[in-house]
This record gives structure tokens, C-alpha cells and sequence, in this order.
């Protein structure tokens, strides 16, 4: 009999965290009458405040990425932010070039985007990666032409953990007077990020992928000459303009006491991270035709993404149950597609089909990745053995 | 991860079936004397092989291996379970329709589960030819 045991094991967290506890006290406190419920934009004292909380916010946030509070515009979340700041600077900048560079192996809240872009009549380069999902710096330089306005690439990677060497991509950009646009959701609060350093121009984030609340985000914009963004709202004059609409009090806050902790145990977490990884790939990379998605050594410890020769993707997530992980595969009983990301790194579709996405958190334990290592082996060791001869040895 | 649909969902009887998957595998060593049947889809690369004792015109040992989804190892598992001990006709009298209702497999999946019949009726061919012989 296949089975895992009953226990659900959450490897999960690069999809999302849980919220801190003194991350959802914080933002308790912003939510009844008892609180700081009032709308931030009135201007009586509860009103002012609410609006003193979500300033505090800013300043953590800001704390963080060591950049300027007024920099940062409050968002729904990083595929509002990557929308903000990839269709806000195409559009602000239009009348200077309508050229647009970007990945193929980025998330869908960029690709989307480009691709909305391409309708609306700019032009969009997507460099291909290397076969670890980098971005060879030297066919960026090539790509920039007199008329391209912005670069958008992810930090980190959300499917492989691939981290781009963003410092040398932006260095590439200012050499050439292109804006550089980071999604950074998979390392804000995970890495250190020390903006006042780095050549990035926009950035875009999340809460929930760092232990905050789901449904607030923000971008951060430099304060650069040339480096602005139109609006995609209208109504209001929250955040300067460019993000109009009710500042959602009680997540601002969550989002600014995450921001707040992840400052202070950013080192330990990612010590944490990598013996995790170091452990899975130990207990796993031995298996017979299991194979690491993405670089070894340019990548986030918080993602291990392995595919296996011979077995089949959708069957073998079921036989992982009750390991709460990724899958490269559509699994979709409609759909055969598998991962964009992973095939754009030269994996063909039944490799990108058996991938899975183990992601780590701070709540994640050596036990729980020993049994993860555990379900995984038995898992492939009965899919093979169930397999015709042609699929063992494939 | 990203650029998927809704995730496949699994009755009860497909989550049995998939985790206890008695028929899978080759047949026992004590068999020298077996037939065999296969189909394979070149589409999701899907493939099985079903492996027979017949004694006289009984299915005496079914036996199955696959590569495919949950659903199509759950078919198998559930025909083979099924049609074990009965006439050789029983290869050629299975119905989809009845044994997708069974195991709630999703439309979708439609193909999957002609290959188990594919699989089916070439196993028959196989023991019908082996019978005449």
C-alpha cells in the first residue's frame, strides 16, 4: 500500500506563509471599534491616527529596504505592483521609445502584463535564459536599444528559486538609461535587499510571502529623476495619486510589523533555509534520475525544485499527499501543459511534468523534511515499479 | 506555481484504487506462460500493459503496469480487479461510460481511459490467437 501517513506537511512557502502571530495582533488592533479602525484619509483624530499607523508602516518597510518611505506606494499586492510599474512606466514613458525587455520565465503577473502591452501597441523582448535559468548579462546589453524604456526582471524565481544577479542587470540598465523594474515577491524579508545600493529603479512586493497579511503589497519607486509611473487607478488621492482608493489600515500595518520582524531575523531565517535545502537535496539528489531545476548556486534556499525521469507528474503529487508542495505540472484534468518556466530552461514535457516545487519557512522542521525525503522515495519507487519496462528505465 | 488551471480532483474510489494497487505490477515468477495486451497515447505518453494467465477461456491472473495519472492507474486497478476469474470475453465487454460513472473520473480524462479498453482488446486479440493456436 502507497501511502505517507496522515499528517498533512506544509512545504508550501513560496506559494504563501502564515502571518506571524504578533503580525496578526498588530493588525487586530486596526480592525474594530475598540480600534484604530477610522479611514485614514479623514482628517478628525481617529482619521489621523489610522494614518499615523500606516506612516509607521512605511518607515519599517522603508527600514528594510533601506530606501525612503515617500518612495514606497501602498498596493493590492505584487501583480498590482508589477502591473503599476511595468504598464505605469510603458505609458509614462511612451513618447521616448516603446521598447520593452523581459523573461519568459517570469511570473504570470509580468508576462500578462507584457503581453497586455503588446496589445496596446509596445514592443516586448523576452531574453531566454541559460540552462540555470540566468540572465546572460551579455544579451541584455545587446537587447537595449535607443527606444527601450524599462528591463523587468524577478529576483527570485518563484517556481526554481533562481536568484538574477540583480546588481549587475541594473548596472547594465544605468550604463544604457534604462529603467530597471524588480520583482522582488519570492526575496523581500527572505534576503537582505539594501536599495540605497543596488542600481534598481522600481520594486515590487508582497506581504504574504514574508509571514504578512494576503491582499497588500507595495512598489517602490526611486526618487530619480525620470523614474515615475501613471497611474492605473483614478479616484482618489491616496499615494501621491498613483495608487488611489481607501488604504486598507489594518493589512498596511501587518504588512509594516512583517517587514519589521523579517529585518530582524532575516540572517537566522535563511541559515535555517539552507540546511533545510542541504538536508532534502541530501535525502533526494541520490535518487536515480532526479534532477535539480535551476542553478545550484545562484539560487534561494527557501526552493528546491527537482523533476524525475520515468514518472508521471499528476501521479506523483497524488502519491506525495500529504506533503503540501508545488507542482511543475499543470494538473489540471483538462490540460497536459506543464511549467512555461521550467521547459524555457530546456526540461521537455514530462520532466517539467514531474517537477515539484518543495518550498521552505520558518516554521518548517528536520523532521518534516525527513519524511519528506521519505514520502518522495517510496512514492518514485512505486510509480516505477508499477511502470512498463520502457518508462523504469526512461 | 504558476500558469495552471484548477488543481484534479479524486473520488474516494480513485484515492483506493490508486493507493492500494493490488493488480499492479509484473506477473509473479511462477508464470512463465503469459499473454499481453498494450496501448499507449503519445499525447500525454500514457501507456499500459496488461499481462494475463489464461486458463482454458478464464482470465486466471490479471495483472497491470502503467504510466499515466491517477485516474487511468485507478482503471486499471478497477478492471483488472474486476474482470480476474472471469471468460476472456470479459476484454472485450469493458465500458467506459460504466466505469468512468464508477469512479467519477472527470470528461476530461475520456482518453485516458480508452487506452485501458485499447489495452483491453489487444490482450484479447493476443488470447484469442494464442487459444486458436
Amino acid at each position: 500500500m502507497l501511502s505517507c501517513g496522515a499528517k498533512a506537511i506544509y512545504l508550501d512557502y513560496a506559494a504563501t506563509t502564515p502571518v506571524d502571530p504578533a503580525v496578526a495582533d498588530t493588525m487586530s488592533e486596526y480592525l474594530t471599534a475598540s480600534g484604530s479602525f477610522a479611514n485614514p484619509s479623514s482628517i478628525h483624530s481617529p482619521g489621523r491616527q489610522a494614518a499615523a499607523a500606516t506612516e509607521t508602516a512605511r518607515e519599517q518597510l522603508a527600514s528594510l529596504l533601506k530606501v525612503k518611505p515617500r518612495e514606497l506606494i501602498w498596493t493590492s499586492g505584487a501583480t498590482e505592483s508589477v502591473n503599476l510599474a511595468a504598464i505605469g512606466t510603458a505609458r509614462f514613458r511612451s513618447g521616448g521609445g516603446k521598447h520593452l525587455i523581459t523573461m519568459p520565465t517570469e511570473h504570470k503577473a509580468a508576462t500578462d502584463t507584457f503581453a497586455a502591452l503588446e496589445r496596446e501597441g509596445f514592443e516586448v523582448s523576452y531574453l531566454p535564459p541559460d540552462a540555470d535559468g540566468l540572465l546572460p548579462i551579455e544579451s541584455l546589453a545587446s537587447a537595449i536599444r535607443d527606444d527601450t524604456q524599462l528591463v523587468s526582471v524577478m529576483h527570485v524565481n518563484n517556481e526554481t528559486g533562481v536568484m538574477q544577479d540583480i546588481e549587475r542587470i541594473g548596472e547594465c540598465c544605468r550604463e544604457k538609461g534604462v529603467l530597471f523594474h524588480v520583482d522582488a515577491a519570492q526575496s523581500v524579508g527572505k534576503l537582505p535587499l539594501d536599495l540605497s545600493q543596488l542600481p534598481v529603479d522600481l520594486l515590487s512586493l508582497t506581504a504574504h510571502k514574508f509571514y504578512g497579511p494576503k491582499g497588500i503589497g507595495a512598489l517602490y519607486i526611486a526618487d530619480r529623476s525620470g523614474c515615475h509611473v501613471e497611474p492605473l487607478f483614478h479616484g482618489g488621492g491616496q499615494e501621491r495619486r498613483l495608487r488611489p482608493g481607501t488604504l486598507p489600515v489594518h493589512q498596511i500595518v501587518g504588512l509594516g510589523e512583517a517587514a519589521s520582524i523579517a529585518g530582524t531575523r532575516q540572517a537566522d531565517d535563511l541559515l535555517h533555509l539552507r540546511a533545510l535545502n542541504e538536508r532534502l537535496w541530501a535525502g533526494i539528489g541520490e535518487i536515480d534520475g532526479v534532477l535539480r531545476n535551476g542553478s545550484a548556486t545562484e539560487s534561494f534556499p527557501g526552493i528546491l525544485n527537482l523533476s524525475v525521469e520515468g514518472i508521471e507528474g499528476e501521479s506523483l503529487l497524488l502519491a506525495l499527499e500529504p506533503l503540501c508542495v508545488g507542482t511543475g505540472s499543470a494538473c489540471n484534468s483538462r490540460s497536459n501543459e506543464s511549467s512555461y518556466v521550467l521547459r524555457a530552461l530546456g526540461r521537455d514535457d514530462a520532466l517539467a511534468q514531474s517537477a515539484i516545487r518543495f518550498s521552505f519557512g520558518r516554521e518548517t522542521t528536520t523532521d518534516e523534511i525527513d519524511a519528506a525525503i521519505a514520502c518522495y522515495t517510496g512514492a518514485v519507487s512505486h510509480l516505477r515499479a508499477i511502470a512498463p519496462a520502457s518508462r523504469r528505465t526512461a | 506555481m504558476n500558469g495552471k488551471s484548477e488543481p484534479a480532483t479524486y473520488s474516494e474510489l480513485v484515492r483506493r484504487y490508486f493507493a492500494n494497487p493490488v493488480h499492479a505490477g509484473l506477473l509473479p515468477d511462477e508464470y512463465n506462460d503469459f499473454v499481453v495486451g498494450e496501448a499507449a497515447e503519445s499525447e500525454s505518453g500514457a501507456r499500459i500493459v496488461l499481462s494475463a494467465v489464461v486458463d482454458e477461456d478464464t482470465l486466471r491472473v490479471l495483472r497491470y503496469q502503467v504510466f499515466g495519472c491517477p485516474h487511468l492507474i485507478a482503471a486499471a486497478e478497477a478492471f483488472c480487479d474486476d474482470a480476474e476469474g472471469k471468460a476472456v470475453t470479459v476484454l472485450t465487454e469493458l465500458d467506459v461510460s460504466s466505469l468512468m460513472n464508477s469512479l467519477a473520473i472527470p470528461v476530461e480524462k475520456t482518453g485516458r481511459v480508452f487506452i485501458l479498453e485499447d489495452a483491453a482488446r489487444a490482450l484479447h486479440i493476443t488470447v484469442t490467437g494464442t487459444l486458436e493456436d
